[in-house]
């Protein structure tokens, strides 16, 4: 993992890849090579459809190697939806092949002069871009199949459907799962959008006859791995929660904390909740034959995803995860597992994020173009984003434009991107981070990652009330930095509660870079790359006022609690003082 | 952190009676007899709550342990999101059970807000707004209801021990619960009564459950 992949798809004759040494990117991955890329070769006014931006593919630090975990990958660009930088990060199996190929980034740069539509292959012999119009408007699924075809089912891909071709500000970048299905996805922030804008329909991954990446000291790396392992396996989340209920555990809590937010957060409650929680998805999927416990790529050993199956056995898409079964659920009334899942996949067919998706449609819900709960309607306004009809294409571009189409007051975005799952009146804490992250509202932007067992900014009283911008300011760096090593996230819990676990994660990354991180690294690293998303910002235009929530927040009081947000704006603007 | 060494999570066998006297309800038992591989489709139920009749004006942890015979180190380690009445309780010993309180308990979260939730967690402090506010001291201890909800793991491990006592189940719960229950749960339904008259388990299908306080005792049978 050495090198870099440029690919110019505007250069006369044809796209026409390159490759080279890291130089200044040497030792960053992941989100950490996105957003020094971006930050440093992008014009940050330049327009997020236009031939000066770059879309970016990253796998995380330990990808390709045998670390558990190390499937993430990182895609980064200038965001059609916010308009400032993005970092929107997958499984599946494209992290862990892009990286034993060698490759520390694909760049997709430039724009080609006409609508021809590329296909590129990466083997061990090199790349290859076609020209292959009979894929327009593919749908991920078809696509996929029609890949298979052509290359066999070893390959892994990186791929848009319609959404992306029609540059959606919410189309996504899909990864192939170990099935290699299309149902991972990059979601977030129209990064689909740019790689249609490339002329990019499918990257073809294929690492025959590449080996695993080498860590500097095996033997070390093996005994940190195994022991991270076995952190991981006894950890009641990791171990338990998640295998068993997915990311879905958290409907029937976050419900009673009175924190879902439903109707377009207009309560914090969902009656029909129950209907939809991991529970009840969990026993629907083990009666129809599906799979509880299953990961997204090879090297999971959480195995949150799994396999959801109609009524005759047959399958419709993976297990829908938490945000999805909230976005397409409760926000928008429905509780109705099956048409949620059927949502589900034409997100991932159609190639759409699926938390704008439900937001958007919360959103037309609210200003009259159907009513909340009815599920048929929600899947024929999905139909009409993949169709590209003038209403799909409004719902399609999401939230934001939804609610200045219909004339809805209610609208939840911040930086133009919706909210997630969890109603910031409630948790007031992750509304700090919805406010001031630089990715637009993102409930990943400030995980529940190690902050104070790192001791990053100084450790916060937990019980202080004082404590929330704290919190979120060192949840904001410590997440930055872990989503430059490309582990999944989901290992939080376990490092966060079993300090050996922690430390065999330590151990592991110092066995496989052969230098020892500490937890000053980390911070640094993390710091550094909130730098360079936050000044890449700065020059595109944002200021303070874009770190705020939408008014609502403030006036609305949220049922059941009945609570505000009342985090002070000059809070907020504490949050990046370090 | 970690389930239970192995076991039973309660302490001791519940001898309370789980029968309180709902008023105003038009009242029903129901008594099945289900194979023990079938027992995790209750959670769904346990999860909508169910009433018990206990003491009020104690402390959570009085009523887990001395009343509900859950053992202690199941509540301090198993039992990790707590809410009283929708409010997020850090302290099982201050947080007081009042009457007719709703008590949810589930095992650790995942996420950020799963953190957050969590008892005396770290993140405790960006959830304040909705934090239960210790009541030690303020105690009226009487015969009283509760509502009970388990949710995710904590269904399963407890859930068990409740259903084979007996709980009281809104029947629009119970209504729901057999029109959702996938068709593998009726094969595994061995028997049925209904204020003890034996009947198939087809028409309980059929029944209508809406209006009434249902009383629900399961009798398991090891499967197959």
């Amino acid at each position: 993992m050495d090198k870099l992949l440029r690919i110019n798809m505007g250069m006369d004759g044809g796209p026409k890849a390159s490759e080279e040494p890291l130089g200044d990117y040497a030792g960053l991955a992941g989100r950490g090579m996105t957003s020094a890329i971006i930050a440093k070769e992008v014009p940050p006014l330049c327009h997020p459809l236009g031939k000066n931006n770059k879309l970016v593919i990253a796998p995380g630090l330990l990808s390709g190697s045998h670390a558990a975990q190390s499937g993430r990958v990182s895609v980064g660009c200038k965001s059609p939806l916010t308009g400032g930088i993005k970092e929107a990060n997958s499984g599946g199996q494209g992290a862990q092949v892009l990286a034993r190929l060698g490759y520390a980034a694909i760049v997709l740069e430039g724009k080609p002069g006409d609508d021809t539509l590329y296909k590129i292959v990466i083997n061990k012999d090199g790349v290859d871009i076609t020209p292959d119009n009979s894929l327009k408007m593919m749908g991920n699924y078809d696509l996929i199949d029609t890949i298979r075809e052509a290359y066999g089912d070893k390959v892994a891909c990186i791929s848009i459907g319609p959404a992306g071709e029609m540059k959606m500000a919410a189309a996504s970048v899909a990864f192939t799962d170990v099935e290699q299905r299309p149902t991972r996805h990059a979601g977030r922030g129209g990064v689909g959008a740019v790689m249609g804008s490339k002329g990019v329909k499918v990257i073809v991954l294929d690492d025959t006859g590449m080996s695993a990446r080498s860590p500097k000291d095996p033997e070390k790396f093996k005994a940190a791995n195994k022991a991270f392992v076995q952190g991981l396996k006894k950890h009641p989340i990791t171990g338990e929660g998640l295998p068993s209920f997915g990311t879905n555990i958290l409907t029937n809590v976050i419900n009673e904390a009175g924190a879902l937010p439903t109707h377009n957060f207009q309560t914090g409650r969902f009656d029909g909740a129950g209907n939809i929680s991991g529970e009840t998805q969990s026993e629907i999927m083990k009666a129809r034959g599906g799979m509880v416990a299953h990961g997204c790529h090879k090297g999971c050993v959480i195995r949150c995803s799994g396999i959801y199956n109609d009524k005759d056995g047959n399958f419709v898409t993976k297990r829908p995860e938490y945000e999805t079964v909230w976005a397409h659920g409760g926000n928008c009334g429905i509780d109705d597992m099956d048409a949620i899942a059927e949502l589900d996949r034409l997100d991932d067919d159609y190639g759409l994020d699926t938390i704008e998706m439900g937001a958007a449609i919360g959103v037309a819900m609210e200003g009259g173009v159907a009513k909340f709960g009815d599920a048929e309607a929600a899947i024929n306004l999905l139909k009409e984003v993949g169709k590209g009809s003038p209403l799909g294409r409004i719902i399609g571009n999401g939230a934001a434009v939804t609610g200045k189409v219909f004339g809805v007051e209610r609208v939840p975005v911040v930086k133009g991107q919706a909210l997630p799952a969890y109603d910031p009146r409630s948790v007031q804490g992750m509304g700090v981070t919805y406010a001031t992250t630089t990715m637009g509202a993102d409930h990943t932007a400030g995980y529940a990652v190690t902050a104070n067992v790192l001791n990053v900014g100084g450790s916060v009283d937990p019980l202080n009330p004082e404590g929330q911008v704290e919190l979120s300011r060192n949840l904001q760096i410590a997440t930055a930095a872990i989503d430059a090593t490309g582990m999944c996230l989901f290992i939080a819990f376990a490092i966060l509660d079993q300090p050996e676990t922690f430390e065999a994660l330590v151990d592991m990354i110092g066995a496989f870079t052969g230098q020892d991180l500490t937890a000053d690294d980390v911070t640094e690293l993390g710091k550094t790359i909130l730098t360079f998303e936050r000044d890449f910002n700065s020059r595109a235009g944002f200021t303070q006022k874009d770190d705020r929530l939408p008014d609502f927040f403030k006036t609305e009081p949220l049922p059941p609690h009945n609570v505000t947000f009342d985090v002070k704006d000059e809070d907020l603007d504490r949050v990046y003082n370090w | 952190m970690g389930s239970p060494a192995g076991g039973s999570p309660f302490s001791s066998v519940l001898k309370r009676p789980m029968e309180p006297k709902p008023e105003n309800y038009s009242t029903i038992h129901l008594r099945l007899t289900v194979e023990s591989d079938r027992l995790s489709l209750f959670s769904s139920l346990l999860g909508q709550g169910f009433t018990l009749k206990v003491r009020t004006g104690c402390s959570v942890r009085e009523l887990l342990c001395r009343q509900l015979g859950v053992r202690a180190d199941y509540v301090d380690h198993r039992i990790q999101t707590i809410f009283l009445d929708g409010k997020t309780v850090d302290d099982v010993d201050t947080a007081v059970i009042r009457q007719e309180s709703t008590l949810a308990l589930s095992a650790a979260m995942p996420g950020l807000a799963g953190a957050t939730l969590r008892r005396g967690g770290a993140y405790a402090a960006m959830r304040r707004q909705i934090s239960h506010q210790n009541t030690a001291g303020h105690n009226s201890v009487a015969d009283g209801v509760v509502m009970l909800k388990l949710f995710n793991l904590v269904a399963l491990e407890l859930g068990p021990g409740f259903l084979k006592q007996g709980v009281w189940i809104r029947g629009k719960h119970m209504e729901n619960f057999f029109k959702k229950v996938p068709d593998y749960f009726w094969p595994g339904c061995r028997a049925a009564e209904i204020d003890g008259t034996p009947l198939t388990v087809e028409e309980i299908g059929r029944l209508e459950w809406r209006h009434r306080q249902v009383f629900l005792k399961l009798e398991v049978k090891e499967s197959g």
